[in-house]
């Protein structure tokens, strides 16, 4: 696409046998990937695109499949009147957004940390990773277990070191089950950011860091000036990942909390699935469904220009 | 049209054939004649020379093989008919989820399912399991114990046969109650302060473990205190009836039962394992649970109770046998199969003497053949068979097909109200607003 703008954007004159070439291979090309581009639209496009139109359809299940009957917007308006939904909407953002930031915090501190390590760094690595390799439906236990209420593993411990006085029911209440769960996540998902971070870090060449300090620089003006800055393609990268996958948080929620206590934990998947999988309601199912993505790609829109303002700003 | 049979309380005494004030026409039964109009004259398959493979899915139900043990003497008995064991999710949602997209999806098996009793409205109203009305001889439903079939149908035609019954029971440590001088408590007060009594003389860490997590199994505790206070889920006319006086007693008592420390705070994340578990482990001495919790607490692999523990009737309020939340599985057909003698013949051989005698005996399920259930060699298998006859059924607010959603608002309401994050107050009128919501159509949203 750049190459045709440049090539034609020139002064106006017959293509040369050059550009006819290109051109010819450009079809070529596009021909070449034309069943590759119909294949991802049939698993990919079509069912976005007929979640979409499902979300504007009252559905019902018949014998012989969906019996659709557009209605409008009149599913998201059930949505915007619904307080379940805010809630989980507010539930969501907020697990989002402490998750991703403390992970990114942690994951930068422990990614310069192993950055640092001279022997072992392979081990440590690979000691850090076994939190992430875990499949979480089987960590999500786990944390069950550590969080239980009668044979806990935390109220075990907190006892004996005379922190608490009675056992604690750490998923009873909303405020406790909540950032029980983001532990949890932070727990499990910190590694991943550490990998990224780190294959940020190793691409800094060193030249960069030896400049600085010829200059006079400290370790702080070091590390804001130079590996920040540098590093700041990859943080974006670790919180886009991460922030895709807090808002589709379901594995946590459904094995800790299954939602509870009432609805404090219910994400937008779980509500999401709920309302498809359980109740069976289609049309205001794939509306939470489409409202989630569109709230995805605005919460990614609004990082990636915070972030990029304020490391500008650092970086001045 | 159910509107007049959303009453909460279904008692035993409800007839086989559905009571013309009950609004849904005949559930099948007693005459043909009657039977043979409502179903349009269809004629029932016959399944003598049924031939051929289905597949049943189904749950373990048991960890000791039962479905396993089902099907092997089942084409012990039928050597035409294979049967292709698809075990499904212990999990009753996830069941239902798997179930649910593939049927949804006109798959044409499982030819047969093992699904709940509160499923038949809304599989029915979704097209996911075939009425049975008019494919089985009428006098196919004159072996269930009586209200069954009443529960599995939906705007008058039946969507499935009952293949086992569940119904929730107290058990005690009768050893406890013995070393206090106690009597086996009538009335939820008495379980309350004989826990109390117990747990203060160090015998026992808890007094009293039950079903508090935000999901279905809180709504079966919860909708026995209501209805034992007089309340329901739904009024007569399906409105939400759950924002009252009674609801307000029901709620009470049970918050009363963690704030005074007779149930611990984490009850609110308990469903039948976590409780069973506090009880097996000597650690409670009263436990509201289903019936496998006899078995469960007898077997010394899993239980250090074994021999301590005795069984009653819920109580009440006010003494008296209180209401049991009734329970239990039923057989549904998938509306596509391509098999249907074969179906038929495997649920008549399921619900059938041979097979609920092996469900009984073998397994401790309660059946739901009338002349099995009254077998006293059934009986001596386990003391629950003697303690059913006496049992008062509360039945859910299943007969409507958003039910899910409805059980979701009052589960995850009383659980909030339970964990104490909302007065008792604020949680029931919440959950009469998404009830409402619920009956609107509205998926609970």
């Amino acid at each position: 696409m750049a190459m045709h703008q440049t090539l034609s954007s020139g002064v106006v004159r017959p293509p040369s046998r050059r550009v006819r070439l290109l051109r010819n291979q450009r079809r070529a090309g596009y021909s070449m990937l034309l069943p590759m581009a119909v294949v991802i639209a049939a698993v990919t496009l079509f069912p976005i695109l007929y979640s979409v139109w499902m979300s504007l359809n009252d559905v019902h299940l018949e014998t012989n499949g969906f019996a659709l009957s557009f209605t409008g917007l009149a599913n998201y308006r059930v949505l915007a009147g619904s307080r379940v939904f805010w809630h989980s909407v507010w539930f969501t953002v907020y697990y989002a957004v402490v998750t991703v930031a403390v992970e990114l915090i942690l994951g930068t501190l422990i990614a310069l940390a192993i950055n640092g390590v001279r022997r072992l760094k392979d081990l440590s690595l690979v000691i850090m990773l076994i939190p992430w390799s875990l499949i979480t439906v089987i960590s999500a236990q786990m944390w069950a277990y550590i969080y239980n209420g009668v044979y806990g593993v935390l109220n075990a411990i907190l006892q004996a070191l005379h922190l608490i006085g009675g056992p604690v029911a750490w998923l009873g209440s909303p405020g406790l089950a909540i950032a029980a769960m983001m532990v949890a996540d932070i727990w499990k998902t910190t590694p991943f950011v550490v990998i990224i971070l780190l294959a940020g870090l190793q691409m800094i060449p060193d030249e960069y860091h030896e400049a600085a300090y010829m200059d006079g620089a400290n370790r702080w003006h070091a590390f804001w000036r130079v590996t920040l800055p540098m590093l700041r393609g990859s943080i974006a990268l670790a919180g886009l990942f991460r922030i895709l996958q807090a808002f589709g948080v379901f594995d946590l929620p459904f094995v800790l909390t299954n939602g509870g206590p009432g609805t404090a934990t219910e994400s937008l998947a779980i509500l999401g699935y709920e309302t498809l999988f359980q109740n069976l309601h289609f049309g205001p199912g794939t509306a939470v469904a489409v409202s989630t993505v569109v709230m995805v790609l605005i919460v990614c829109l609004v990082f990636l220009s915070a972030f990029r303002s304020m490391v500008e700003t650092e970086g001045a | 049209m159910n509107r007049a049979r959303k009453g909460a309380v279904v008692g035993t005494a409800v007839a086989l054939v559905c009571s013309v004030a009950a609004g849904c026409g005949s559930a099948g039964g007693g005459s043909n004649t009657a039977n043979a109009a409502q179903s349009g004259g269809a004629k029932p398959i016959d399944t003598a020379h049924a031939k051929g493979t289905i597949v049943w899915a189904t749950p373990p139900i048991t960890q000791t093989g039962l479905p396993e043990t089902m099907v092997k003497a089942f084409e012990q008995s039928h050597p035409n008919i294979k049967v292709k064991l698809q075990l499904q999710d212990n999990n009753t949602d996830t069941n239902r989820a798997s179930l649910t997209t593939a049927i949804g999806g006109g798959s044409n098996t499982p030819d047969v399912y093992l699904g709940d009793v509160v499923w038949p409205a809304q599989f029915a109203a979704n097209q996911l399991a075939k009425p049975l009305t008019g494919l089985v001889p009428n006098s196919f439903w004159n072996r269930f114990a009586d209200g069954l079939v009443q529960g599995a149908t939906y705007h008058g035609k039946v969507y499935a046969a009952p293949f086992f019954v569940d119904t929730a029971f107290l058990f005690y440590r009768k050893d406890l109650l013995a070393k206090a001088g106690l009597s086996v408590p009538k009335t939820w007060e008495d379980v309350q302060k004989d826990a109390q009594i117990l747990q203060k003389k160090g015998l026992v860490k808890y007094g009293f473990v039950w079903q508090g997590a935000s999901y279905e199994g809180l709504l079966c505790d919860f909708d026995e205190y209501l209805a034992d206070a007089g309340g329901q889920v739904l009024d007569k006319d399906g409105k939400p009836a759950i924002d009252s006086a009674a609801a307000k007693k029901a709620l009470t008592f049970m918050r009363g039962l963690i704030t005074s420390g007779v149930t611990p705070k984490s009850v609110v994340q308990f469903t039948e394992q976590e409780s069973q578990n506090v009880f097996t482990e000597g650690n409670a001495a009263f436990i509201r649970n289903w019936s496998y919790a006899w078995p469960n607490s007898q077997d010394p692999k899993a239980s250090k109770v074994v021999g301590k523990v005795g069984v009653t009737a819920l109580p009440s309020f006010n003494g008296g046998t209180g209401y049991s939340t009734i329970g239990g599985w039923d057989l549904y057909v998938n509306p596509h199969t391509k098999n249907l003698p074969a179906a038929l013949a495997f649920i008549d051989w399921m619900t059938g003497k041979q097979a609920q005698s092996i469900l009984a005996k073998q397994f401790s399920e309660i059946p739901t053949n009338k002349q099995v259930q009254n077998d006293p060699s059934v009986k001596q298998k386990s003391p629950i068979f003697s303690i059913v006859p006496k049992v008062k059924y509360v039945s859910r607010p299943a007969q409507n097909p958003n039910y899910p959603a409805i059980a979701k608002a009052v589960y995850s309401n009383v659980n909030a109200a339970l964990a104490g994050s909302v007065s008792t107050d604020k949680a029931l009128a919440n959950a009469a607003k998404q009830i409402q919501s619920a009956l609107g159509g509205n998926g609970g949203l």
